[in-house]
C-alpha cells in the first residue's frame, strides 16, 4: 500500500532544483514565470528547493560552459535518487547560438541523462510547465523501476 | 485473571493514546494538514489557486521514497537519529496538555517550565543533526536558529510566567491542568485585559518558534541554502519537514491551553480533538499565514532586535500588570 | 568500637596531606611508585567520605572530633574541632567524588610533562585543604585550609608554564587576588576572635545568635563575605578565574570548578545560614541573590564571547556558581534544595566538560575553538561525554542540569510571589535566559569542536586511551542518573544537607553540650522537599522510549518501501559536502563568529565587558576592593 502511495506522491510534490550553466537568463526568467500567481505551478506540488540534497527535478539552462560543467555534473551527482534531468531552451540541447564556440560544451546528452528537453529560446511558461509535468510521471516511474 | 486483563487493557489504552489519539498519529496527521492549510491560504491570499491541502502528505510520501544520502563529513548515528529524536519530544508534547479530558492523566507529568525547556528539544535536535552534517551552510543556519531561539525565548518566558501568576495569585500555578481549570470557572484568560498584550506576544512568538517567513532565518532557502537541513535528504528530511508541521500544531495547541482554557467535551472526545484542530487551523492562519503573506524576511540582528524590545515589551507589560493585581 | 568513623575525617584530610609529602620524597624519581601513592590516598580518603553517609545522612548523627582530646572546658571551645554535619559532607563527597575522577584522569593526561612529583604533590595538598575545608569546625582552621587551598591551586595554574607562558599571568593574577581574599577572611576572623573570643564555629553561632548583630561582628561578616565570594569567584571577584581554569592542566580545572569554588559556595553557606544566621535578613539575602543573578548573566555572555575552550568553560563555572548563590540567597527551603542540588550537578557536568576539554587537548594539544573541529568522527565516545555534559549544563530535560535548575526556577519565582518583589521577578527572568544563553554557547562548542569540518592538521587524531575515558563515563552516567531520580537524589543526598542548615541547633549541641543551642536562642525548624511544579523525568523517558521503538519499528519494517541508504564507503562527489561552488572559495566559520546577530545586536554591552575585563591585575584587585567596600557597606546599612 505504502509503495502505491509513495509512487503516486512522486508525481505530486516534485522539487525542482534550478542550475544556470551560462544561461542568457531569459529561461530563468522564465521559469520563475512558471511561480507566478499567473502560472502557479504549486498548484501541482511544484516547489523550488534550495540544495540538491533535496530536489527530484535539476532544471538545466544555459549551453553549459567549461566553466561550469563539472560544477554541473558535481551537483547532478549529490541529488538523491529518483531524479529526473530536465532542460529548459535550445542552449542544453544544442549550444544555440553558441555551438561551435571554444568555451562551450553543450549538449547535455553527452554527460548524463536528459529525462526531458524543452525547446525553445526562451520556451513558453506553458511549454515548461508541460515539459515539468512530465517529468513528474518519469519520477514515479523510476521509482517504480527501484 | 480478569485483574490481569483490566490491566492489559489499560496499558493497550495508555499505548492507544501515546501512539494514535492525542500522541503521535494525531500530532503528524493535524501538523501536515495545518501545514497544508497554511500553504493553501496563502495561495489564495496572493491569487493563487495553491497546493491542495494535502500536498504536505504528498511531500512527505515523496520524500520517505527518496534516497538518503548521507554525507561523508556527517556521523551517521547522529545523522539519522536527530529528527526522530525531535519527532518523539515534539508528539509526546502534545499528551501533556489538558485538552482532551481523559488525556490527563499525563498532564501530571510535566507543566509550564517544563513544557518551556522541552520545547527546545526539537530545535536542539535540528541544531545537533545540522551541525553534524558538516556544512558551512549548516554552521551559519544553526547559529542563526540559536540566535533565534535567544530572542523568542526571553519573551516567551515572561508570558509563561504572567500566566502562572495570574492563574495562581498568591500561590503559583505552573500546572496546565490548573491553568484550565481556573479558565473553567474565571473565563478565558484571552479575555482578561491585562493578559491581551501577553497573548499576543505569545502570537509573535508562534511563527519564530515554528521558523515561518519572516522569521525563517535559520532555514532560510534562498541565501543559505535551508541551513541546517542542507545536507539532509530521504527519510530524515521528511521527519523535519513533519516535526516543522507538528510544531505549528502544538505551539497554536499551547496558546488555546493558556489563553482559551479546556476543550474537554467528556466521552465525545474525537469532536474535541476535532474544535482543537479548527483553534489551532484559525490561530495558524492568524499569526502565521496573514504575516507571510505581506512581510520579506528579517535579517537575523533585526529580528533579535524585534524579539528584545517589542515582544518583550508587551510581555513585560502583562507582567507587570498581573504582578500589581490586575 | 562502635563509632570508629569518628576517626575517618581527620584521617582521610591527614592522609592526603601525609601522602603529598611521600610523594615528594618517594615518588620524584618513579612514576608508579608516586601514582600508587596519590591513587591510594585519594582512595582512602574517598573510601573514607563515603562512609561516613551511613552515620551522617543515613541515621543524622554530626560526627564531631577534637583534635589532641581539647574538649570545651568551662563553656568555651579551645581546641580544634573537626565537626561534619549533613552540608559539610555533603560538600565533602562532593569533592571526594571530584579528586578521584581528577586523580584517575590525570594518570594518561599528565603523562608527557616533567615535574610530576610536584604534580601530585600540589594535587594531594589541594584535595587534603578542600576536605579539610568542609569538615572542620574551627573558623581559624578554616582560614588555614583555604591558605593551602589558594596557593597550592596558585601553583597548580603554573604548572605548564613551560608550555604556555600565559599560565604564569593567570597564577599571579590568582595568587595577588586569592591573597586579598584570605586576608580579609582573616581580618574577619580576627575580629570575631574579638568579640566572642572563640574561634569553635559551633560556639560562635550560639553567641552571636544570642549577643546579636554588634558592629565588630557586622564588619566581621562583611569582610569573611567578601574572602569567601573572592574564592568562589562571584562577579566581581571572578576575574582571576578565567585566566586560572583556562591555562591549568584540564584534570586541575576540574578539582577548581568541582571542588575550589564549591569550598567558598560552602564557606558562604554556613557563614549566612549557621554563623551570622542572616537568613531572615530579607535585604541582606537579597544582596547575594542579585550577586548571584549578576554573575550568571556576566558569566555566560562573556562565555558567549570566548573563543577558547576552557576559557569558555571557566565562565559557565562562574556563571553556574551564580545560579547556586542566587538560590542559596532566596531564604527559603526550597531556594536550598535548588542551590545544593545545583552545586552538585554543576561538579558533575562541569568535572565532566573540563574532562573532555583534556581529553580533546590530550587528543589535538589546542583548545582554541577557531583551529579545532569534526572530532565527532574522531573521537566518538569523548564527543557523546561532552553532549551530555553540554546537555546537563544547559539544562535539558531529563538531565540533572535541568532537575536541578527548575527548582531554581521554582524557588526564586515563589520567593517573588511571597515577598512581593519585583526584583526576583528579573533575577527568575534572569536565570531562565541564561539557560538558554548556556545552551547557545554550547551549541556553539559543539558545531566548532566535534561537529564541522576538520582541518587538515587535525586528520589523524585518535581517541584518548581508557584511562582517560573511565572517569567521563563515570561522571555521565551520574549526570544522567541524578537527572533521571531527581527525587531520589534530593531525598537521600540533597536532603540531610538542607536539614543540617536549617537545623543548626544540632550542630551547635554536638559540639558544645546538649542545651547549648537552644539556651543561645537556636531552634530546629526541620523541613521537606515540596516542589511547586509537576517533573516526572522517568514517565518521560518510558514515554519516549516507547514512541521511539513504535517509529523504529515502522521504519525498519518499511525499509522496503522507504528509500535506499547511501552510505559513504569512500570520499566521492555524491557524498561530499554540498558548497554551491568550489570548497576552497568558503572561509570556515570560526566558533568565535557564531552568534553575531546578537553580540552586533549587545555590542555596546560587549564593548563595555570588554573593557572591564582588561586583563590587568591591578584592575582586577581595583574590583575586588570595590566588591568588598560595597558589601561591607550594604551590611552596615541593612544588618545595623
Amino acid at each position: 500500500m505504502f509503495k502505491k502511495i509513495i509512487a503516486n506522491s512522486m508525481t505530486k510534490s516534485p522539487w525542482i532544483y534550478h542550475v544556470n550553466t551560462g544561461s542568457c537568463n531569459g529561461c530563468d526568467i522564465e521559469l520563475v514565470a512558471c511561480l507566478t500567481p499567473r502560472y502557479d505551478v504549486e498548484r501541482y506540488g511544484f516547489k523550488l528547493a534550495g540544495t540538491p540534497r533535496h530536489a527530484d527535478i535539476v532544471v538545466v539552462s544555459g549551453p553549459i560552459t567549461s566553466q561550469s560543467k563539472d560544477r554541473l555534473l558535481r551537483t547532478l551527482e549529490q541529488v538523491p535518487n529518483p531524479h529526473c534531468v530536465v532542460t529548459i531552451g535550445s542552449c542544453p540541447q544544442s549550444g544555440n547560438v553558441f555551438k561551435g564556440s571554444y568555451s562551450v560544451e553543450a549538449p547535455l546528452e553527452k554527460f548524463c541523462e536528459v529525462d526531458v528537453a524543452i525547446a525553445g529560446c526562451t520556451p513558453k511558461p506553458e511549454a515548461i510547465i508541460e515539459g515539468l509535468y512530465k517529468a513528474a510521471q518519469i519520477l514515479k516511474k523510476k521509482r517504480e523501476a527501484m | 485473571m480478569p485483574d490481569i486483563l483490566a490491566r492489559l487493557l489499560d496499558v493497550l489504552v495508555v499505548a492507544l493514546h501515546v501512539l494514535i489519539f492525542p500522541g503521535l498519529l494525531f500530532a503528524a496527521v493535524g501538523g501536515l494538514l495545518l501545514a497544508g492549510i497554511d500553504r493553501k491560504v496563502l495561495a489564495h491570499m496572493q491569487r493563487r489557486i495553491g497546493p491542495p491541502i494535502v500536498q504536505p502528505f504528498y511531500d512527505f510520501f515523496k520524500l520517505m521514497g527518496k534516497e538518503t544520502i548521507i554525507p561523508a563529513a556527517a556521523r551517521p548515528g547522529i545523522y539519522k537519529a536527530a529528527p526522530i529524536i525531535g519527532l518523539v519530544s515534539l508528539s509526546l508534547m502534545m499528551l501533556f496538555f489538558p485538552i482532551f479530558g481523559h488525556s490527563a492523566a499525563f498532564g501530571g507529568t510535566a507543566d509550564l517550565i517544563v513544557i518551556l525547556y522541552l520545547l527546545t528539544i526539537p530545535a536542539v535536535a535540528l541544531i545537533i543533526g545540522g551541525s553534524a552534517s558538516g556544512s558551512p551552510f549548516a554552521g551559519v543556519g544553526i547559529s542563526r536558529e540559536m540566535v533565534v531561539m535567544l530572542g523568542y525565548e526571553l519573551p516567551l518566558v515572561m508570558v509563561l510566567l504572567a500566566v502562572a501568576k495570574k492563574v495562581g495569585g498568591s500561590a503559583l500555578v505552573f500546572s496546565l491542568q490548573g491553568i484550565s481549570d481556573w479558565q473553567l470557572t474565571n473565563g478565558c484568560l484571552l479575555f482578561q485585559w491585562s493578559m491581551i498584550p501577553a497573548a499576543l506576544a505569545f502570537l509573535l512568538i508562534i511563527p519564530a518558534e515554528v521558523g515561518t517567513q519572516p522569521f525563517d532565518v535559520a532555514e532560510a532557502e534562498t541565501e543559505i541554502c535551508e541551513g541546517p537541513l542542507i545536507e539532509y535528504s530521504g527519510a530524515p528530511l521528511a521527519i523535519f519537514k513533519l516535526n516543522t508541521a507538528i510544531k505549528m500544531f502544538v505551539m497554536t495547541a499551547l496558546f488555546s491551553v493558556l489563553f482559551l482554557g479546556d476543550i474537554n467535551l467528556g466521552q465525545y472526545w474525537l469532536l474535541g480533538g476535532l474544535v482543537l484542530f479548527v483553534i489551532s487551523a484559525v490561530l495558524t492562519i492568524l499569526c502565521m499565514t496573514f504575516i507571510h503573506a505581506f512581510t520579506a524576511r528579517l535579517k537575523i540582528e533585526h529580528l533579535f532586535k524585534f524579539y528584545w524590545t517589542v515582544v518583550a515589551g508587551l510581555a513585560l507589560v502583562s507582567l507587570v500588570l498581573v504582578w500589581f493585581g490586575l | 568500637m562502635s563509632n570508629f568513623y569518628v576517626h575517618f575525617p581527620v584521617i582521610s584530610v591527614m592522609g592526603l596531606f601525609l601522602a603529598a609529602f611521600l610523594v615528594e620524597i618517594f615518588g620524584n624519581k618513579n612514576k608508579h611508585v608516586r601514582y600508587a601513592i596519590s591513587l591510594i590516598a585519594c582512595l582512602g580518603a574517598a573510601a573514607m567520605t563515603f562512609y561516613l553517609i551511613v552515620p551522617v545522612f543515613f541515621r543524622g548523627e554530626v560526627i564531631s572530633y577534637w583534635m589532641g582530646g581539647w574538649k570545651p572546658e568551662g563553656g568555651y571551645a579551645f581546641g580544634i574541632g573537626y565537626e561534619i554535619d549533613g552540608l559539610g559532607l555533603f560538600f565533602g563527597l562532593l569533592t571526594a567524588l571530584t579528586f578521584l575522577m581528577s586523580v584517575l584522569f590525570s594518570r594518561r593526561y599528565m603523562e608527557r610533562d616533567g615535574h610530576l612529583g610536584h604534580y601530585y604533590t600540589l594535587f594531594l595538598m589541594l584535595a587534603g585543604s578542600v576536605l579539610g575545608l568542609v569538615f572542620t569546625g574551627d573558623v581559624f582552621n578554616l582560614f588555614i585550609m583555604i591558605e593551602i587551598m589558594t596557593f597550592a591551586s596558585v601553583a597548580l595554574t603554573a604548572f605548564r608554564h613551560g608550555k604556555h607562558p600565559e599560565a604564569l599571568e593567570g597564577a599571579f593574577k590568582y595568587l595577588v587576588l586569592g591573597s586579598i581574599g584570605s586576608s580579609l577572611f582573616l581580618l574577619g576572623v580576627a575580629l570575631l576572635y574579638l568579640t566572642t573570643h572563640t574561634l569553635n564555629m559551633a560556639q560562635i553561632a550560639a553567641l552571636i545568635s544570642s549577643k546579636g548583630m554588634q558592629p565588630t561582628t557586622l564588619l566581621a561578616f562583611g569582610t569573611m563575605l567578601a574572602g569567601l565570594a573572592v574564592k568562589s569567584f562571584v562577579v566581581p571577584f571572578h576575574t582571576p578565574a578565567a585566566d586560572a581554569y583556562a591555562t591549568a592542566p584540564a584534570s586541575v580545572s576540574t578539582l577548581f570548578s568541582g571542588m575550589v569554588n564549591k569550598a567558598g559556595i560552602y564557606g558562604i553557606i554556613r557563614l549566612t545560614y549557621i554563623l551570622f544566621r542572616t537568613m531572615d535578613k530579607e535585604s541582606l539575602m537579597l544582596l547575594l541573590s542579585i550577586l548571584g543573578a549578576l554573575t550568571m548573566f556576566v558569566g555566560v555572555t562573556m562565555a558567549l564571547a570566548q573563543h577558547d575552550f576552557k576559557r569558555l568553560l571557566a565562565f559557565h563555572s562562574i556563571s553556574q556558581i551564580g545560579y547556586v548563590l542566587m538560590a542559596v540567597g532566596l531564604g527559603t527551603n526550597l531556594g536550598l534544595y535548588g542551590g545544593l542540588f545545583h552545586a552538585m550537578n554543576h561538579t558533575l557536568f562541569k568535572g565532566l566538560l573540563f574532562l573532555t576539554a583534556g581529553a580533546v587537548y590530550y587528543a589535538t594539544g589546542t583548545t582554541n575553538l577557531d583551529k579545532l573541529g569534526g572530532l565527532a568522527k574522531r573521537m566518538p565516545r569523548t564527543t557523546a561525554c561532552f553532549l551530555v555534559g553540554a546537555f546537563a549544563i544547559s539544562g535539558i530535560p531529563p538531565f540533572n542540569g535541568f532537575a536541578s535548575k527548575w527548582i531554581i526556577y521554582q524557588a526564586a519565582y515563589e520567593k517573588a510571589n511571597l515577598s512581593g518583589n519585583f526584583i526576583y521577578v528579573i533575577i527568575t527572568v534572569t536565570a531562565l535566559l541564561v539557560s538558554v544563553m548556556t545552551l547557545a554557547s554550547f551549541i556553539k562548542v559543539t558545531g566548532a569542536v566535534f561537529f564541522g569540518q576538520a582541518p587538515a592538521t587535525l586528520e589523524k587524531t585518535k581517541e584518548v586511551p581508557f584511562g582517560m575515558q573511565l572517569p567521563m563515563f563515570i561522571m555521565s552516567a551520574l549526570c544522567i542518573a541524578c537527572g533521571l531520580f531527581y527525587n531520589q537524589t534530593i531525598v537521600y543526598v540533597v536532603n540531610p544537607a538542607v536539614n543540617a542548615v536549617t537545623n543548626p541547633a544540632k550542630y551547635v549541641d554536638t559540639m558544645m553540650g546538649e542545651g547549648y543551642a537552644f539556651a543561645n536562642g537556636i531552634g530546629p525548624q526541620p523541613t521537606t522537599f515540596t516542589s511547586v511544579s509537576i517533573w516526572d523525568p522517568v514517565f518521560w523517558l518510558l514515554l519516549f522510549v516507547i514512541v521511539t521503538c513504535a517509529v523504529t519499528l515502522v521504519a525498519v519494517s518499511g525499509a522496503r518501501e522507504r528509500g535506499p541508504v547511501s552510505l559513504p564507503e569512500k570520499t566521492d562527489s555524491k557524498h561530499a559536502t554540498f558548497f554551491g561552488c568550489e570548497e576552497s572559495l568558503h572561509s570556515h566559520v570560526g566558533g568565535s563568529d557564531l552568534f553575531w546577530g546578537f553580540k552586533k545586536d549587545l555590542k555596546g554591552y560587549f564593548k563595555v565587558m570588554g573593557n572591564l575585563h582588561s586583563g590587568k591585575t591591578n584592575d582586577y584587585a581595583l574590583w575586588v576592593v570595590i566588591g568588598v567596600t560595597l558589601i561591607t557597606l550594604f551590611t552596615f546599612v541593612f544588618l545595623s
